[in-house]
């Protein structure tokens, strides 16, 4: 054993550069330290107690009635978002990628933008327009749906709230998968097939679904998790799951190591959600044609039924848009009591924010975060893609998997361990979360780096570099000479992304900033919405700004992408 | 110049072993040519030479220097690229420009390198362009002349007209072969097109699975290939079984199923008794319209089974008794009275083998036969 170890290793030294290997062993030492070791930490908390191994406090788990009722609220929750976000991405990235539609420049930009802010903001404003006297039902008065003695109380169901919110938010997710999905298709499939005489539905059921499905797997564990583990939304509504059990066990972690093992309950579902999402995918894969010559190129249908498409289309998206409008007409509501819309504006609640403490310091911090953890991102995805591309260190598939990993490690999981990981160390986020909540984000979105960089190193060619090489130029001069101009649109749009994200994220802010000299946006925003006056306001005028710096940046980085955006967002 | 020495290079890639023990030297300012089917190793050779890859055993060495494990920006090897890998960020001056710039000539030196390289390649003019807006021609020879600039001690060449038209690719071949020996570089061509090979080699390796078959030069390989393989890597050919009869100073009797030829001394060990293969290139196959009934030496009468007319040959199917025999008769015209005339070729036609032109070849099943 030690003996082939050792001829591994010699295999190594003589294999790749050393600075590649002393890069690969950093990179696993940042893994070690902020993916594994708080993984591990939770799980010698949850299945070692006083040095014995012990199992009770899963069985505590299952024995409580009220956290099986959680847990099968997130499950609920997580299948129908899941069912819901698929059935309409699916056939709207179908229709627009395959037939002529009016206004399709126009669709293509709105069903992005739900991206622009995370739904638990969104969520503030939409819980005001649903109270019993809110706009909605103000509307309904008037149209006499409703009866104003007795009106509808739509926040009873807070299951649909959460659920229709994350459906909205996630589309634009599950909608790039199907797009990434359908553009490696083999036309000429679809083009056999017609040629067999089907057509329309039959041909979309019998050939076009079926080849799209490794990428539909894809999709599927991906916005299953996030809405399995979205922490934000269902706090706002009050839907009592599991995410939120867990940011409530956040308090007591020390304590109590129960929480460590609901913690690696939701890890280890959500772990396995995503290894068979990838099977499937793998398994279908084999099955399906590798694609041809992909021939682009869209039908033309008759004006009627375009037209009606594209209606069709534009009412589900103004739908995914409500509720920002929601958040807007909020942030500029003065007084909104008793009518459809907001009966004065007012710029206030914006004014109020610039003088606000609490706001402009978590301003300051977001941008100090944010870019910091961008910058950390753009270094480590950077180096990975690298490596992993074009096999520069060993074991590249490691390397990728651990890369990847967040994406199935869900932000609270981490956020958690990292509560209980790091108390009583320099990094411990009771004191200053700085350093933690930045490396919490960069890990966080470092898959969706790691993807950019991936998607422009493929395409960035090998050889140019093997000539770059052979010419005389060092490795390092190679690379910054020939590889990076190449792959610069998509470090630029990754790192954009990142920052973006970083800016609105929720799970870390709202479990690792504990004081308030560190709170990000999204943590005051949260604060500010559950104080009563005018809270709910400039939570939501805080929504705005940070929806105009997303909306900013992503079509910064939409612009230096273009069509290849879809790979970024894809598993 | 420098020599190429490669001694027992032994290559792995991943669980396929691609290189099986390869030795070759090509000498100063040679131009040398690794020939083979696709997959036989060829282009992972060059990349073990360009040092892309590092072999798990064996030596390779410019001249006197070893540079087995040296990185391949320490080689100066310059390459020039199957695709040609031009930076299409960069215009064609600045892809010529990448190699001095990165060895920090003067800039004086770059430019007038960087004039004399495009003028050698007949690119003058198009210094500012983008690789995108040539044509392959022209991409092909910037990418030689990016090669050639930096002054290699190796050139090497993979496969560098594989994507270029019919006509573009015989002129670029008499092109090559003149700027090879103008620059005096010791060059390193792989391709699997033996056309190529014949007509601008010095010398040719010919490769099969990660081995080398047999080294020489392009005539010593048509005329006198090692074995069977090369035989028809080359150029088309008659393969016959054959059983040695009798060995002499100047030849070998040899039975084979047109029955007892005299064939040309074999290069390797026989013994009367040992199987063989007799192999005969259909251009050297004689024709001759008279049927005398007595036969003389390697003369056979044969049947005409089809003609097919190529313009500046005749194409042939033979059958000597019930065995077939491909011929290629180029004069046709000439001979008197003409062998080929409106009227098509006879049913029966004599032909007959030069015994210089009977090549034995080793038979790798020997063990086989034999029993």
């Amino acid at each position: 054993m030690s003996f082939s170890l050792a001829k591994t290793l010699q295999r190594w030294r003589f294999e790749f550069a050393q600075t590649a290997l002393a890069l690969w062993v950093a990179l696993w030492l940042v893994f070690i330290a902020f993916l594994f070791y708080p993984i591990a930490f939770m799980l010698q908390g949850a299945f070692v107690y006083k040095g014995q191994f012990t199992l009770d406090f899963f069985v505590l788990l299952m024995r409580d009635p009220s956290l099986s009722d959680a847990l099968k609220a997130s499950f609920g929750l997580a299948a129908a978002t899941t069912a819901l976000t698929l059935t309409l991405a699916v056939p709207i990235a179908f229709l627009m990628a395959r037939y002529r539609l009016p206004l399709k420049g126009l669709l293509n930009v709105l069903i992005l933008l739900p991206m622009i802010s995370p739904p638990f903001v969104s969520a503030i404003a939409v819980k005001q327009l649903l109270a019993r006297f809110g706009p909605l039902n103000q509307l309904l008065f008037i149209l006499h749906l409703a009866d104003p003695t007795n009106p509808p109380s739509w926040l009873d169901y807070p299951f649909w709230g959460v659920v229709v919110l994350q459906v909205l938010h996630f589309l634009p997710i599950a909608y790039l998968n199907a797009v990434a999905a359908l553009a490696r298709i083999d036309r000429s499939l679809e083009d056999a097939a017609q040629s067999l005489g089907a057509h329309g539905f039959r041909l979309f059921c019998t050939i076009t679904l079926p080849l799209m499905m490794p990428g539909l797997f894809a999709a599927v564990s991906l916005v299953f998790i996030l809405a399995f583990t979205d922490l934000g939304t269902p706090l706002v509504f009050g839907y009592d799951c599991v995410a939120i059990r867990i940011f409530h066990m956040v308090e007591t972690v020390l304590e109590n190591p129960s929480g460590y093992a609901l913690v690696l309950v939701v890890m280890g579902l959500s772990v396995a959600v995503f290894w068979s999402g990838k099977r499937w995918a793998e398994r279908w894969q084999v099955q399906t044609v590798p694609r041809g010559a992909a021939e682009a190129g869209e039908k033309a249908v008759p004006a009627l039924i375009a037209g009606a498409i594209t209606a069709a289309i534009l009412l589900i998206l103004f739908a995914a848009v409500l509720p920002h409008i929601a958040v807007i007409l909020n942030a500029f509501a003065d007084r909104w009591v008793m009518t459809v819309l907001p009966d004065r504006w007012t710029l206030q609640h914006f004014l109020n924010l610039l003088v606000h403490p609490l706001t402009v310091t978590s301003i300051r911090n977001s941008l100090i975060y944010s870019l910091a953890s961008a910058t950390l991102d753009i270094l480590l995805g950077l180096t990975i893609a690298y490596l992993v591309v074009r096999r520069k260190a060993p074991l590249p598939n490691w390397l990728d998997g651990a890369a990847m990993l967040p994406l199935a490690v869900p932000g609270i999981v981490v956020a958690f361990g990292y509560v209980g990981a790091f108390a009583n160390t320099p990094l411990d986020p009771r004191g200053n979360p700085v350093p933690l909540l930045i490396i919490a984000y960069a890990i966080r979105r470092l898959p969706y780096m790691v993807r950019a960089c991936y998607a422009g190193l493929q395409q960035a060619s090998e050889v140019l570099e093997e000539a770059s090489l052979n010419l005389g130029a060092s490795p390092f001069s190679t690379f910054v000479k020939v590889t990076l101009p190449q792959i610069f649109p998509h470090l630029i749009a990754g790192g954009i992304m990142a920052f973006a994200f970083a800016m609105l994220e929720v799970s870390d802010s709202l479990i690792l900033a504990f004081e308030q000299t560190y709170f990000p946006i999204t943590k005051v925003i949260y604060a500010l919405a559950n104080r009563l006056g005018d809270g709910p306001r400039i939570a939501s005028a805080m929504g705005v700004l940070g929806m105009a710096l997303l909306a900013g940046a992503m079509a910064l980085s939409l612009r230096l992408m273009g069509k290849r955006m879809g790979d970024v967002f894809r598993m | 110049m420098v020599s190429v020495r490669l001694e027992g290079i032994v290559k792995w890639l991943g669980k396929t072993l691609v290189l099986r023990g390869v030795s070759l030297t090509v000498e100063p300012g040679e131009f040398f040519f690794v020939l083979g089917p696709s997959g036989c190793g060829k282009t992972t050779l060059l990349r073990v030479i360009a040092g892309f890859l590092f072999p798990e055993e064996g030596r390779i060495s410019f001249g006197d220097r070893d540079v087995t494990t040296v990185p391949p920006h320490q080689r100066n090897a310059a390459m020039v690229f199957q695709h040609y890998a031009l930076f299409p960020h960069m215009r064609v001056w600045d892809n010529v420009a990448y190699g001095l710039r990165v060895r920090k000539l003067p800039r004086a030196e770059i430019r007038q390198r960087i004039s004399e390289a495009l003028h050698l390649v007949r690119l003058d003019g198009f210094e500012w362009r983008y690789p995108l807006q040539l044509s392959g021609g022209q991409q092909q020879r910037v990418a030689l002349a990016r090669a050639i600039v930096v002054r290699p001690e190796v050139l090497l060449l993979d496969e560098p007209l594989s994507n270029l038209d019919a006509k573009l690719r015989a002129e670029m071949r008499g092109e090559l072969k003149a700027l090879q020996r103008q620059l005096g570089i010791t060059t390193i061509y792989v391709t699997h097109d033996q056309k190529e090979a014949l007509a601008m080699a010095d010398r040719i390796a010919v490769m099969k699975d990660g081995q080398v078959m047999q080294v020489g030069s392009p005539m010593e390989l048509y005329r006198r290939p090692a074995n069977r393989f090369v035989a028809e890597f080359l150029g088309d050919a008659n393969v016959w079984d054959g059983r040695v009869l009798a060995v002499f100073a100047d030849g070998a009797e040899v039975e084979t199923p047109l029955g007892k030829l005299r064939c040309h001394p074999p290069d390797f060990a026989v013994q009367v008794g040992d199987p063989v293969w007799v192999m005969v290139r259909p251009e050297t196959v004689q024709i001759t319209r008279n049927l005398k009934p007595e036969t003389r030496n390697n003369e056979f009468p044969a049947k005409v089974v089809q003609v097919t007319y190529l313009g500046e040959a005749v194409e042939l199917r033979l059958f000597v008794g019930e065995t077939p025999v491909k011929a290629l008769n180029f004069a046709l015209h000439t001979p008197h009275p003409p062998l080929f005339t409106d009227g098509g070729l006879p049913d029966e036609v004599s032909i007959q083998f030069a015994a210089e032109n009977l090549v034995l070849l080793p038979r790798e099943d020997a063990a086989a036969v034999a029993v």
